[in-house]
């Protein structure tokens, strides 16, 4: 296993040094750095001109000014030594001081995108092959033939002029008109009948309670200003909460498992005790009160699990976690909620930001910047999510019925085993295999993404560093920038091939 | 490496072809046919370029339609759309075209024009990107397979070299370099960044199929390497390499588009899909059709090929198809037949390290 | 037993768990503090398009627009300058007095009680070293092709040029420390257009190791003049000066070392956040008549023209000055702001490269311009945005100055008014010259030009090759094209930079053209300003009677406010905005 994590450490550093090299001279001889003095009147045009040619080395030809520039970043490779030199802009700033500010966003932004397109894309791509030929899935399969064959940009533009600005416009009198309420309805009452399947008198039931449930809730919504507002309050918190707790059981355990089911409910009611005794410790909370909230929770779902566990205590357990930690989500939800006023004061009424990472001068607690943070990357994160996302959902559905299709789920169903364990126990994990190995070229692909995204966007992260820096001239920022990305898909793919080695037993790293 | 030097010449004539490649490529044929989404796809793709082509013609050849996509004209109706497609009785002005349907730029050139010139470029970019990345792919691809051990560690590293860079950002970097130069070279440009997918897919194909009985056959008939790989292997890993150049070509349209909105693509005064968008970003809501007419024409491409390469892979690799969760529910040829991955990121580079 | 002993170590466990969560969110809290109310003169919030690099906007590297906005809201300056691009003096600060013609002697007088925001006074120590920054008057070094320097020292690394300052000798102090007199050897044309403020002298000392701005002026009056011919040894303490000047005001985030942000302007930076957004807030050491009536000027980053809009629209920034397009306009007009739009210091020309052979013969360069269509080129470009905008008519001024319209009348540009195919053919008899005629093939206006002349040239029996390229900078004045289109910036004021375009050795003068040289060098060393206007337009007049090229438009600009901002006025240099901020207001919040 070392000598194997060696090797591959070793392999990498060359390639990331001939990638340099490729990338390092093809920049140089497509960079016009002078452009700007060149055509520019200055009477010291020569002194400004052979100024920067001393500051950025230009006297030395590209092949060779590669070494200098590798001679600098070599050194990055000795730990703890910060002599780390990747040269320098245009400007004088050290690429080494601009690179973590820029890095920030783009990793939340990226981060976030692909989080949430991998569970929202195997998600999808399992409910669509398990209702294999239904409405559903012929819509989810087009939709994201069409978001595959979409620029990207496309998606941003749209995204920024009529959902920030459509729905800060909306906000300024909140109320959504009665034919949009019942086909938003009808809408969901359509797809949740389809996921939930069955035969056409179940179907029709559960849409139609659906369709009267939501329009219900929205126009609740849109009656008491409820948008301006938010909030969940304990009643909602707990009806909520309930529903996660049976809803991992039912997807973990299976019903049937009493135990697992009262672990779900007694988290759930420390959950809402918390509710009650944490309000006054929300006001003061820091990031780090918050993550450390999180672990406790998960701790305590885990716990409760533990003790109540019975013969198989490990899916109590699980079943403890997931209803504490999302439970807790809503616990911390409705706070934020709750802050939601302030912010929008703060922010003249139009909370869902067009440009940047965050709003100058706010100030205001970790509620308030944590909405600033949302109202700032939902749209952009967004933007990226629905290319990837496309991507993992036809995936999940490609390898679901083909895994579906093996001997061994087959023998699985054959021997009596409910439809719920051979999904999640027998299909689900080696569906995920070749999932790892997309996720690896995903990375690339959404940093890439992440370019067009930031520059409509106008957030100053990696993306615009490259795009100013190539367009400028400007070889060592683009170079940062290089390096950052290459580092991070080299060290996706290795985390892809060693979750590849744990979820396939065949596998084994030498 | 194997004596395949051997002077058994005689014997390879005798020796059967591996597989009929007349009746398989039928039967592949037949497959793709039955999808009739495929087929319309593969249909309307030809249309619409030999629409753009016949609409502006191609080089000195002028095209049906009455303005070059360089003419300038004199601004109708301040360059909006003259185009009308609501009839009298509805209310509307009446079917017509008019001189301008997709109307001009802000110099006056005919937008029509443009636009087809940009479907013109951007399917050139997509072919000649597809065809050159595929090459290139085969070729390495096919030799690390083939020949294994060192030859394969050295190119399938030189591939990771080029693998590190997401195709964006060289594509950036090319185009920034190239992009000055006219669509095919471009093209061609970016065609030796994005053979790496294909490279691996090959290559994966080589590794599996060079241990098959029939390649061993001709190995023992004394063929050589270069008719080993090229008339035994390839024509079996031809599905594989078919597909993939397809989705790659998909993927093309949109790189070419996402690198001349960004400004590193193709520069005016030539025409692409992608640098209409881009120069006309800032009419999105003033002037939306200057917007519209070039994206609806990427999405309907990329759409579209992309349709023929999903229609492609099941006609040859009809495995996808086995399993139906219900299998009582009679086949239907629709779209949700389509349980594949895109171009490029089925690679299996993993194989190092599975053994 | 066993099961209470298990029982009871797991209790013990849940405890200590329990204590430790709670110690460690005791650490992690804050002390909930509500936000401090705002003050009443509202924040207003520019978008800027570049991030800030510098608190040095005077060296080459640091020479960028934002810095350039920064400095001047933290810089105090004897003048400033108006959107018809009037200087106006300003007396709060201080005064400009010539009190010799012959030699040409210049009185600086500071305004008593000036302070920088640290509290420190604005002394003549602060001018003598600003005047040693500009003149470069210790430099003794021998620079080659490359800029490394051969011999001798180089101390300050500026932008600017030292052309003028260069002929000054090492100035006099008053002795009541507010007054620096200047003397030029030769005449200077600009000699009311130097403001010798920058760096604080106090910091810069210290920063040399140095005890104060006394020591600094001390050791700046005792070195001699620099001579690159046999310099002197360099002298430690002002090159550690030189190199905290040159670099040390180079900023990736908000420095730690409040000198830095040391301003003698009416604002003072108070927060920095890179590539998002620079906050000022007003000087309270400021006493001049430019105090702002605000609380806080945010600068912020947004370097895309449509974001820049949207942004706008969507209440995050309050004053934009994007780049212009018709669609620009357009989407900011479907907003609440004010819009309001101008013309800019830059200017597209077309200019024939005299030695080119094709241009030899007059009539070939008289019938290409003849064929330029002008009017269609604006029509196309600039009235979409700017409805007034008229055909730039002068190579030597621009409309917004005075002597703009006397000099139009009389040099001679009516010949090139209309797209006169005709008289170009009759101009050519017969001849069909070939023109390779080159421009930036990435800046759209240059494209769409270059596709009217060629279509208007062509019907005059022109063959015109497209010669553009994205490498055009590197091929100016190379001889490889006939022709050119680009833009020059003309900064509106001064005559400094006129023998640059205009002399036949100009390092602007890229066409070869030797058609002005005495008068364009005779500028320099008149001082009456109404005599180089009058030298100017003869100028003007023989350029267009030589046909050297024609000045085709001034770029348009936009500017958006947001409603709530009143008072902000469209200026078309690099100040941009910003210029009148000291009367910008804010309504409601």
């Amino acid at each position: 296993m070392v000598s194997f994590i060696l090797r591959r450490i070793l392999v990498s550093v060359l390639v990331l040094i001939a990638a340099s090299f490729v990338m390092y001279t093809l920049t140089a001889y497509s960079a016009h750095p002078l452009d700007d003095l060149l055509s520019s009147s200055a009477l010291n045009k020569e002194k400004l001109i052979q100024a920067r040619i001393q500051a950025l080395q230009l006297d030395v030809p590209p092949p060779l000014r590669w070494f200098l520039w590798l001679g600098g970043a070599a050194k990055c490779l000795i730990p703890l030594a910060n002599a780390c030199n990747l040269g320098k802009t245009i400007s004088n700033a050290n690429v080494t001081d601009i690179l973590p500010m820029a890095m920030q966003s783009t990793i939340q932004l990226v981060t976030g995108a692909l989080v949430l397109a991998v569970v929202l894309g195997l998600a999808l791509g399992i409910i669509t092959a398990l209702r294999q030929y239904s409405g559903l899935d012929n819509a989810v399969t087009f939709t994201s033939f069409f978001l595959y064959s979409l620029p990207s940009f496309l998606i941003a533009v749209l995204l920024k002029e009529f959902i920030a600005i459509g729905f800060n416009n909306f906000l300024v009198s909140p109320t959504i008109p009665m034919g949009i309420v019942i086909a938003i309805g009808i809408v969901l009452g359509l797809v949740v009948q389809s996921v939930v399947g069955g035969d056409m008198r179940r179907r029709l039931v559960v849409g139609g309670v659906t369709t009267v449930l939501s329009v219900t809730v929205l126009y609740a919504i849109s009656l008491t200003g409820w948008l301006l507002k938010p909030g969940l309050g304990p009643v909602f918190i707990l009806l909520l909460s309930v529903g996660i707790a049976v809803g991992a059981t039912a997807l973990i355990a299976g019903l049937r498992n009493r135990r697992a089911l009262i672990t779900g409910m007694i988290t759930v009611v420390v959950a809402l005790g918390s509710y009650f005794t944490l309000q006054g410790l929300f006001d003061m909370a820091s990031v780090g009160t918050l993550v450390i909230l999180a672990i406790v929770a998960v701790l305590v779902g885990l716990l409760v699990g533990y003790l109540m566990g019975g013969y198989d205590r490990g899916q109590s357990m699980r079943v403890g976690a997931i209803t504490a930690a999302l439970s807790g989500g809503l616990v911390l939800l409705d706070r934020f909620m709750q802050s939601w006023p302030t912010y929008v004061s703060e922010v003249n009424g139009r909370p869902i930001a067009t440009v940047g990472y965050q709003t100058p001068n706010l100030g205001g607690d970790v509620w308030v910047s944590g909405i600033d943070s949302f109202t700032h990357f939902a749209l952009p994160t967004l933007a990226l999510l629905l290319i990837s996302f496309a991507s993992y959902t036809r995936y999940a559905r490609a390898g679901m019925l083909e895994v579906m299709g093996q001997d061994y789920v087959r023998t699985a169903r054959a021997k009596g085993l409910p439809e719920r364990t051979v999904v999640v126990r027998h299909a689900f994990r080696n569906m995920l295999i070749p999932i790892t190995t997309l996720l690896a070229f995903d990375v690339g692909a959404l940093l890439g993404g992440a370019i067009i995204t930031e520059s409509i966007f106008g957030i100053p992260g990696m993306g615009q560093l490259f795009f100013a820096g190539l367009g400028r001239g400007d070889l060592n920022p683009v170079m940062g920038y290089f390096i950052v990305i290459a580092a991070m898909a080299i060290l996706f793919n290795f985390l892809a091939d060693l979750a590849y080695a744990a979820l396939d037993p065949r596998v084994r790293v030498r | 490496m194997t004596n395949a030097t051997g002077p058994i010449v005689a014997l390879e004539a005798v020796l059967p072809e591996s597989k009929a490649p007349e009746s398989q490529g039928r039967l592949i044929f037949r497959r793709f046919l039955s999808n009739k989404v495929a087929v319309g796809a593969l249909i309307l793709t030809f249309l619409i370029v030999l629409f753009s082509i016949s609409a502006v013609g191609l080089g000195p050849i002028h095209g049906w339609w009455k303005y070059g996509y360089t003419d300038l004209n004199p601004q109708e109706n301040g360059g909006t759309p003259t185009m009308s497609l609501i009839p009298e009785w509805l209310g509307g002005k009446g079917i017509f075209i008019g001189n301008h349907p997709f109307g001009q730029n802000r110099i006056g050139k005919d937008y029509f024009a443009m636009t087809m010139r940009g479907i013109q470029n951007s399917s050139l970019v997509m072919v000649v990107l597809g065809l050159i990345a595929t090459l290139i792919g085969v070729i390495v691809g096919s030799i690390a397979g083939y020949y294994r051990g060192k030859t394969d560690a050295i190119l399938m590293r030189i591939t990771d070299v080029f693998i590190v860079i997401p195709a964006l950002v060289i594509g950036a970097v090319v185009g920034h370099a190239f992009g000055g130069f006219g669509a095919a070279t471009l093209a061609v440009m970016l065609g030796f960044f994005t053979w790496m997918g294909i490279a691996r897919l090959v290559r994966g194909e080589f590794l599996s199929l060079r241990e098959r009985e029939f390649v061993e056959a001709a190995r023992v008939a004394g063929a050589s390497d270069a008719r080993i790989i090229f008339r035994h292997i390839l024509p079996n890993a031809l599905g594989v390499v078919i597909v993939s150049a397809t989705l790659i070509m998909a993927s093309a349209i949109l790189l070419e588009t996402a690198l001349s909105y960004l400004g590193f693509g193709i520069r005016v005064p030539d025409v692409s899909l992608g640098n209409l968008i881009g120069e006309n970003q800032s009419a999105f809501l003033t002037r939306p059709w200057l917007f519209w007419w070039p994206a609806l024409f990427i999405v309907s491409l990329a759409l579209l090929v992309n349709f023929v390469g999903d229609g492609l892979r099941d006609a040859f690799d009809p495995r996808h198809r086995r399993f139906s969760l219900r299998r009582m529910q009679e086949e239907r040829p629709s779209l949700a037949e389509d349980e594949n991955v895109r171009a490029g990121d089925d690679g299996d580079f993993m194989d190092a390290q599975k053994k | 037993m066993t099961i209470t002993g298990r029982l009871a170590r797991k209790a013990i466990a849940v405890v200590a768990i329990g204590a430790a969560a709670a110690l460690a969110l005791a650490g992690c809290t804050t002390s909930g503090t509500p936000t401090p109310t705002a003050a009443s003169g509202g924040t207003v919030t520019v978008a800027s398009v570049n991030d800030f690099t510098s608190f040095n906007y005077n060296t080459p590297q640091g020479n960028l627009d934002t810095n350039g906005v920064v400095n001047y809201l933290t810089t105090g300056g004897f003048f400033t300058v108006d959107p018809s691009y009037k200087v106006i003096y300003d007396t709060s600060f201080g005064k400009i007095e010539k009190t010799s013609d012959s030699p040409l002697t210049v009185k600086y007088t500071l305004q008593k009680g000036l302070k920088w925001s640290d509290g420190e006074p604005i002394t003549s120590d602060d001018m003598l070293l600003a005047w040693a920054l500009a003149s470069g008057h210790y430099d003794s070094g021998t620079v080659d092709a490359d800029g490394k320097v051969t011999k001798g020292t180089n101390y300050f690394s500026i932008a600017g040029s030292t052309a003028g300052l260069d002929a000054t000798s090492l100035p006099t102090l008053g002795t009541d420390g507010l007054t620096m007199t200047l003397t030029y050897s030769t005449p200077y044309v600009d000699y009311m257009l130097v403001s010798p403020i920058a760096q604080p002298a106090h910091v810069v000392a210290t920063k040399a190791g140095l005890k104060s701005a006394a020591d600094l002026t001390a050791l700046l009056l005792k070195l001699p003049k620099g001579d690159p011919a046999s310099p002197a040894a360099a002298d430690p303490t002002l090159q550690k000066a030189a190199e905290f000047v040159n670099t040390g005001y180079d900023v990736t985030a908000m420095p730690t070392d409040a000198s830095l942000l040391v301003s003698s302007g009416p604002m003072t930076v108070s927060a920095f956040v890179p590539t998002q957004s620079l906050t000022l807030v007003p000087n309270k050491f400021y006493t001049g008549d430019h105090k702002a009536k605000l609380d806080k000027i945010v600068l912020r980053n947004i370097p895309d023209a449509n974001a820049q809009v949207a942004a706008l629209a969507n209440g995050e920034v309050d004053v934009i000055n994007p780049q212009a397009s018709a669609d620009t306009l357009a989407a900011l007009k479907k907003t609440t702001a004010t819009v309001s739009t101008g013309s800019t210091v830059s200017y597209d020309h077309l200019d024939l490269s005299f030695n080119a052979t094709v241009f030899k013969d007059a009539k070939v360069r008289e019938a290409f311009l003849k064929t330029i269509p002008r009017q269609q080129i604006l029509d196309s470009i600039v009235t979409p945005v700017d409805a007034q905008s008229k055909v730039l008519d002068s190579q030597q001024f621009v409309p917004q100055q005075s002597s703009y319209a006397d000099s139009v009348k009389n040099n001679g540009s009516s010949a090139y008014d209309k797209v006169d195919i005709d008289g170009a053919k009759a101009l050519l008899a017969g001849a069909t010259p070939e023109i390779k005629l080159m421009y930036n093939t990435k800046n759209p206006n240059r494209v769409d030009e270059f596709q009217a002349i060629q279509a208007s040239a062509s019907k005059a029996g022109f063959k015109i090759v497209d010669a553009g390229s994205p490498d055009w900078s590197k091929k100016l004045g190379d001889g490889t094209y006939d022709a050119v289109l680009f833009g020059w910036v003309s900064p509106g004021y001064g005559y400094a930079g006129v023998p640059q375009i205009w002399s036949t050795n100009g390092g602007g003068n890229y066409n070869k053209y030797t058609g002005t040289d005495k008068l364009a060098i005779s500028t320099q060393t008149e001082l009456d300003s109404s005599k180089i206007n009058a030298i100017l337009a003869k100028m003007d007049a023989q350029a267009f009677s030589d046909a050297y090229g024609l000045p085709l438009f001034q770029l348009p600009g936009i500017l958006g406010a947001s409603a709530r901002v009143q008072n902000v006025k469209f200026m078309g240099n690099q100040t941009g905005p910003v210029w009148n901020f000291w009367e910008w207001t804010v309504t409601g919040k």
